[in-house]
């Protein structure tokens, strides 16, 4: 949402390079080296698999809009790159990530109600005092200095959707292929136009064959036709032009991007990131990431 | 001519930090080797004198305060906290944006602190706002040709840099432009600011003071954009010449009927889908236009020109800010300001600051 992404403080604060990240990331490791080895987790990709399936549970009652459940997705990440989730209860990060999103995207829900149905869904980690949801709200805003405007992907592709002519059903994939690029450091790695053209090059080349009702997801559709194969070679093509003549709509796709000076690498390298995320959802177990998730918080007493 | 940079704002001055003052997010105790958590991150409330209260406003009281290290004065706006909602989301939207907007003609936000039970938004301080500005130094409350001319290219530069930015301030009035003691007009309060990313249709319509409210947001049109604040600076610039409000109304029937009064009553014909609008009623009295000079006659006729053009019933008729800021009216602008550089500078060595009136302009 909002004011210019050029100028923003996403582009200026919170976009990184994955070199930078890393560092981040071993930085927040060296801290606490003893707790990463008490309590192993999942691989991110798969804890933010949990993370998005719990927030989506939360959002489901209160008919939440798409667009807040991804500034809850960015928030985390950006409290993440911040803070070791060892520290940290994540039920009431995320669940406060979401109230703070609600509010940001003008679909505010009562404290209350939030609280509560955070509670529904996790009893044994949400306490019933509202106070501690204001306090990690305040945690989360002081964290984030402030730079609550998310600028999404999705704005960008409904731009496009006319300029080049997508099939509803190209934008429907497209549309979750953006869904699922949150489950990965996209976000924090690039910005949202290069994930949108991303998004639209995956749906229109590894169209699925069989338009099935899609999903929030674009694991199932995408990542059989992925493994056809055909997809990659063509998609191979959009950086080097002198392969087979690729089909008419691909090939609109591929001038147009010449012409529009986007960043051709960045955008393989982020379809190559949703590659293997859905190579690693395979390895997925809710059960596994919850008993490890409870584990530490309750042996931490993060939850009190 | 090129003014000179507020020595107040500091670029760098601007901290980007919120302050807590404990950390409630880790059950764990610090130990002794851990330090408070984020206490030194910046300023806390301490480090401002707070002096008098400047204002009063929906969610927060305005206060003067002194930054006690270098003297540099600011406003302060305490935002109390309610544990039913947690930070208001008005407080949200005003700091969220406030972090993305920097720009001379939109007030600075230096920094943000938390204490126990309250929030503080530290502010570029400014000296008074337009409405108490006109009520101490116009005559009546009207202005001069000339600092209306500075004030509505100001206020044009704010509002076309938040439309490029995709924001719409949806309240602007004479109480949210704040004026400092050289003459600089900023836009202030983006409490019901909003983003317009996304088409969404359903923007609240409980928006905008009811003087200063677009006629398509009266008639209940969700789907408004930046055409509602031309609008409002419309009735702005028309306030700041006759010292009065242009369209007082009492209650949204009343405020529509004062509009179209003068106006004129807008039909399918003059404004295509007004009668799909809520708040269209068939049976609306029918006005005819008048001629605004005779209500502002202090006004000159390229200036009027300005005016209709963002007075106009018809959103989609409005003029847009980048365009009026191209507008003939603002050619003369430069010697306009020159005249004002100097009368200030005439003040300022008479000593009296600008707490007098201002001379006659002959």
């Amino acid at each position: 949402m909002a004011a210019n992404y050029w100028a923003s403080s996403q582009r200026r604060h919170w976009l990184f390079s994955r070199e930078k990240l890393a560092d981040i990331r071993d930085g927040l490791w060296e801290k606490d080296k003893v707790a990463h080895s008490q309590f192993p987790l999942p691989d991110q990709r798969l804890l933010n698999i949990y993370f998005n399936q719990q927030l989506i549970k939360l959002g489901k009652r209160m008919s939440t809009r798409q667009q807040a459940i991804a500034t809850a997705q960015v928030y985390l990440k950006r409290f993440y790159t911040k803070n070791e989730i060892r520290q940290t209860n994540p039920y009431l990060v995320l669940t406060t990530a979401f109230y703070l999103a609600c509010k940001m995207e003008e679909c505010p829900q009562h404290i209350r109600f939030v609280v509560g149905e955070a509670r529904g869904l996790w009893p044994e980690f949400i306490t019933p005092d509202v106070a501690k949801l204001g306090e990690c709200e305040f945690a989360l805003i002081s964290e984030m200095s402030s730079q609550l405007i998310v600028h999404h992907p999705y704005r960008t592709l409904s731009e496009l959707q006319t300029e080049l002519q997508l099939t509803s059903d190209e934008v429907a994939l497209a549309w979750s292929v953006i869904n699922d690029h949150y489950l990965t450091d996209l976000p924090l790695l690039h910005p949202p136009h290069v994930i949108a053209i991303m998004a639209i090059i995956v749906a229109v080349v590894f169209k699925p064959t069989h338009p099935t009702a899609f999903t929030s997801s674009g694991q199932s559709a995408i990542a059989a036709s992925m493994r056809d194969g055909g997809g990659m070679q063509m998609l191979a093509a959009l950086s080097d032009k002198s392969g087979t003549a690729p089909p008419p709509k691909i090939t609109k796709l591929v001038s147009w991007l010449a012409e529009s000076e986007i960043d051709i690498k960045a955008v393989i390298e982020c379809t190559q990131e949703l590659v293997s995320l859905y190579e690693v959802w395979e390895q997925y177990s809710e059960k596994t990431c919850k008993e490890l998730i409870g584990r530490m918080v309750k042996s931490k007493n993060l939850d009190k | 001519m090129e003014r000179p940079r507020d020595p107040a704002v500091h670029p760098l001055k601007i901290a980007s930090s919120l302050v807590s003052p404990r950390s409630f997010l880790y059950s764990h105790k610090p130990g002794p080797s851990q330090a408070p958590p984020k206490m030194d991150k910046s300023q806390q409330p301490s480090s401002f004198q707070q002096l008098e209260k400047l204002g009063e406003g929906t969610y927060a009281t305005v206060f003067k305060g002194r930054n006690r290290q270098t003297g540099e004065m600011v406003a302060l706006k305490e935002i109390h906290l309610d544990s039913e909602e947690g930070t208001p989301s008005t407080a949200i939207r005003e700091i969220s944006l406030m972090k993305e907007l920097k720009h001379e003609s939109i007030v600075s936000l230096y920094d943000v602190i938390h204490t126990e039970n309250k929030l503080m938004l530290v502010f570029e301080f400014m000296d008074r706002d337009l409405k108490r500005y006109m009520d101490t130094r116009g005559d009546r409350g009207q202005l001069d040709p000339a600092t209306v001319k500075s004030f509505m290219h100001q206020l044009l530069k704010g509002i076309a840099f938040c439309h490029d930015n995709r924001v719409l301030h949806r309240d602007l009035k004479p109480q949210n432009l704040l004026i400092n003691k050289k003459g600089q007009l900023k836009l202030g309060d983006f409490g019901l600011a909003r983003a317009f990313g996304i088409p969404v249709n359903t923007f609240s319509n409980e928006v905008v003071t009811l003087w200063y409210r677009a006629p398509d947001v009266l008639l209940g049109s969700r789907t408004y954009n930046t055409s509602i604040d031309i609008w409002s600076a419309g009735c702005i610039m028309a306030e700041m010449y006759t010292g009065r409000p242009l369209f007082p109304g009492t209650t949204n029937e009343d405020q529509l009927i004062k509009i179209f009064r003068l106006m004129g009553t807008p039909s399918e014909r003059s404004w295509p889908g007004i009668s799909q609008l809520p708040e269209y009623k068939s049976n609306f009295h029918i006005y005819a236009t008048q001629d605004l000079s005779l209500i502002i006659p202090q006004i000159d006729p390229i200036g009027m020109d300005l005016l209709n053009r963002m007075l106009q019933l018809r959103p989609e008729m409005r003029i847009g800010a980048n365009e009026a800021l191209q507008h003939p009216w603002f050619h003369d602008l430069p010697q306009i300001q020159a005249k004002l550089q100097q009368q200030h500078q005439q003040q300022q060595m008479a000593g009296y600051g600008g707490m007098i009136p201002p001379q006659p302009a002959y």
